[in-house]
């Protein structure tokens, strides 16, 4: 019994035998199935077995290099459906398929079922944009300038030790910065002069906060020398490496340079008197 | 399907009959089989004893750190690595918990007065104080008390000015040669990294600070050199210098010796780990987004796959017409 | 009109307004988190931050 289990188990029915007129059956492969039509083998094209030649198997005469043989095959070898032939092991089909009940999977409620899919997709999306925006705003601010370099970048000036009349120079981020305290000549001279006509046109206005106080970078805006205060033919600073002109409100009047000297961001503490630049 | 059946079948009378000697007494001599024998040969005895057998040296192992029965020897006394440190419950210790502040400015006052003697904290900037221990006035007036070398000036002599936010701590000592000279050959660390750098953290310093006592009988101490058990070998340059009552706290808390030592110590914890606060917050955050991403992407992953899973697959076989 | 039926409708059946839900949502949720993690954060340490001592020496500068 058990035995008989195991062999049919294993062996398998054949797919493919031959009927005892020596024609081979596959019953699942339909061997009357032809090509479909070529259009462009204009009748010459094979489309199938050819009906006007008897196949081999058949027997009959042929062409061997020894002459003409005639062969005609009396006694058929048969094969019986037990004498297995095991062409492919593909298990024949012997009842309707076993397919798994899915029904318990199936939602009762689509549409709450849809809303709530697309909600975890949604949620799903605005979690992970939230963690990207963080993400991406952190990386960003480790190029940021670093606390200590921040600690540094503000400079206090005492404004009341500047007598009127006098340049300071202090040393702001590794440049220095020229802080004149102008008299009202000065600031008369800077402001009626007709500034449209210059090569970078800037008024005094625009320089200065306070008319008295002119805080400028003391970088010559053509190479980067120092310029000399208190010098030049405008009263104001001289730069002694190509002979740029400034005049008392840090403009380019003559010489290469092509701007005027640049003026940082700084902010007056009245109460205590200082200058904050930074 | 049935092919497994099949070969169920042909496969469960070999077993059954491989089975049948297990029911049988095996290497039993005697034929009289008592109680006890019974209970001797049982497989329950044996994997129970091997349960307890094994258990017992797991929670040997656990309790001293070593095998037992297997003798452990060391080329070195267990006092050269000096003595472990109690753990403390510090205010910072749980997953959430920040420091304690108030703790911290009695802390950097300990230091400022006993510690900054002798040791430099080179890397706390008087800006690293502003917001967490201090506020900015109290600090700025703190660093303007203290001179700084700055320079070159115009005519390229170094000048000294007081100290502004952006300035590092002071050092007690102007190079290494000096703080050696100044402690008998002894170099002081420097503080901003001590309970990073420590073996036990701020566990060790606070018994450091807390632990010197008399040498015991046998171990003898050079001439400047004091006795601390948690010291690694014992004999430290250091000697002990909090007292009850060496500093006056403004906030009113009695200044006892180990109020002192858990207050600087909070302190240079502080100093190790300035983000520590901001860090576990962040933490917090991050544990909190990721799991719930966790479990929103298993969602949408079985939502994804549900469609392939569930996925119906027919063989329709063609009709054999011919035959 | 069940409510995600009512949901759908509003905000997932055009993709558009659908994304957009997604990056308008993710901005606030960004606030809304940080606020409620700081909040929280600040009541576990309740007593120990900077900011809960802060008054004591602030006052005490300015008078």
């Amino acid at each position: 019994m058990a035995f008989n289990g195991l062999k049919k188990a294993v062996t398998l029915t054949p797919s493919v035998r031959t009927l005892p007129s020596g024609v081979p059956a596959a019953p699942l492969l339909n061997l009357a199935a032809r090509a479909p039509a070529d259009p462009h083998a204009h009748g010459h094209g094979a489309s199938g077995p050819r009906s006007d030649v008897t196949p081999k198997w058949v027997g009959g005469v042929s062409r061997t290099s020894s002459g003409l043989v005639s062969k005609s095959f009396v006694t058929l070898p048969s094969t019986t459906p037990f004498t297995a032939r095991f062409i492919h092991t593909s298990v024949a089909v012997k009842s309707a398929p076993d397919v798994p009940d899915f029904s318990h999977y199936r939602a009762n409620d689509t549409d709450s079922n849809r809303a709530l899919s697309y909600f975890m997709v949604g949620s799903l999306g605005l979690v992970t944009a939230s963690v990207a925006k963080s993400t991406v705003t952190e990386f960003l601010k480790t190029m940021s300038a670093s606390a200590d370099v921040l600690a540094l970048a503000k400079v206090e000036v005492d404004l009341a030790s500047i007598p009127e009349g006098k340049n300071v120079v202090i040393k702001w981020r590794g440049k220095p910065v020229f802080i004149r305290h102008r008299t009202q000549a000065e600031i008369d001279e800077a402001r009626e002069f007709k500034w449209q006509s210059l090569r970078d046109p800037e008024s005094d206005e625009q320089r200065v906060k306070k008319p008295e106080w002119l805080i400028m970078l003391g970088v010559c805006t053509h190479l980067g020398c120092v310029p000399i205060g208190e010098s030049g033919d405008y009263g104001g600073w001289f730069c002694p490496c190509h002979g740029s002109h400034y005049d008392i409100s840090g403009r380019a009047r003559k010489g290469p340079a092509p701007l005027n000297l640049e003026i940082p961001e700084y902010d007056f503490n009245d109460a205590e008197g200082k200058v904050i630049i930074g | 399907m049935l092919s497994r059946q099949a070969l169920r079948k042909a496969a469960s009378p070999l077993l059954r009959q491989k089975s049948i000697p297990l029911a049988v007494r095996n290497a039993s001599t005697s034929s009289s089989s008592t109680a006890f024998q019974s209970f001797l040969n049982s497989r329950l005895t044996l994997a129970s004893v091997s349960l307890l057998t094994a258990g017992s040296v797991a929670w040997y192992t656990h309790l001293y750190g070593s095998l037992p029965f297997l003798a452990e020897v060391h080329a070195s006394h267990a006092s050269d690595e000096g003595l472990h440190p109690p753990k403390y419950p510090w205010p910072q210790d749980g997953l959430l918990d920040t420091f304690d502040h108030a703790s911290i400015r009695r802390g950097y006052q300990v230091y400022r007065e006993v510690c900054a003697a002798c040791h430099s904290l080179d890397r706390i900037a008087w800006r690293n104080l502003v917001g967490v221990s201090h506020t900015v006035d109290e600090i700025k007036a703190m660093a303007e008390e203290i001179e700084y070398t700055d320079g070159p000036n115009d005519e390229g002599e170094m000048f000294q000015r007081p100290g502004k936010l952006a300035d590092y701590m002071p050092a007690p000592y102007p190079n290494e040669e000096a703080a050696r000279a100044g402690n008998a050959g002894a170099l002081p660390p420097d503080l901003s990294l001590i309970v990073k750098a420590r073996h036990g953290g701020a566990d060790y310093i606070f018994s450091l600070l807390t632990g010197y006592v008399d040498p015991p009988a046998g171990v003898e101490i050079r001439d400047g050199m004091n006795y601390n058990p948690f010291f690694p070998g014992g004999a430290i340059g250091m000697a002990r210098v909090l007292f009850d009552g060496l500093v006056e706290y403004e906030d009113g808390t009695p200044a006892t010796t180990s109020q002192m030592a858990k207050d600087v110590v909070t302190f240079l914890h502080w100093a190790a780990e300035p983000e520590h606060d901001e860090r576990k917050k962040s933490g917090l955050k991050a544990v909190i987004l990721l799991s719930a991403m966790t479990v929103i992407s298993l969602y949408v992953k079985r939502f994804k796959w549900t469609p392939i899973k569930n996925r119906k697959i027919f063989y329709d076989p063609p009709v054999d017409k011919t035959h | 009109m069940a409510f995600s039926t009512t949901l759908y409708n509003t905000f997932f059946r055009r993709n558009s307004v659908f994304v957009s839900t997604i990056f308008v949502g993710a901005f606030t949720f960004g606030i809304g988190f940080d606020t409620a993690v700081t909040s929280f954060y600040d009541k576990w340490n309740k007593g120990k931050q900077w900011k809960d001592i802060r008054h004591k020496y602030v006052e005490a500068a300015e008078e």
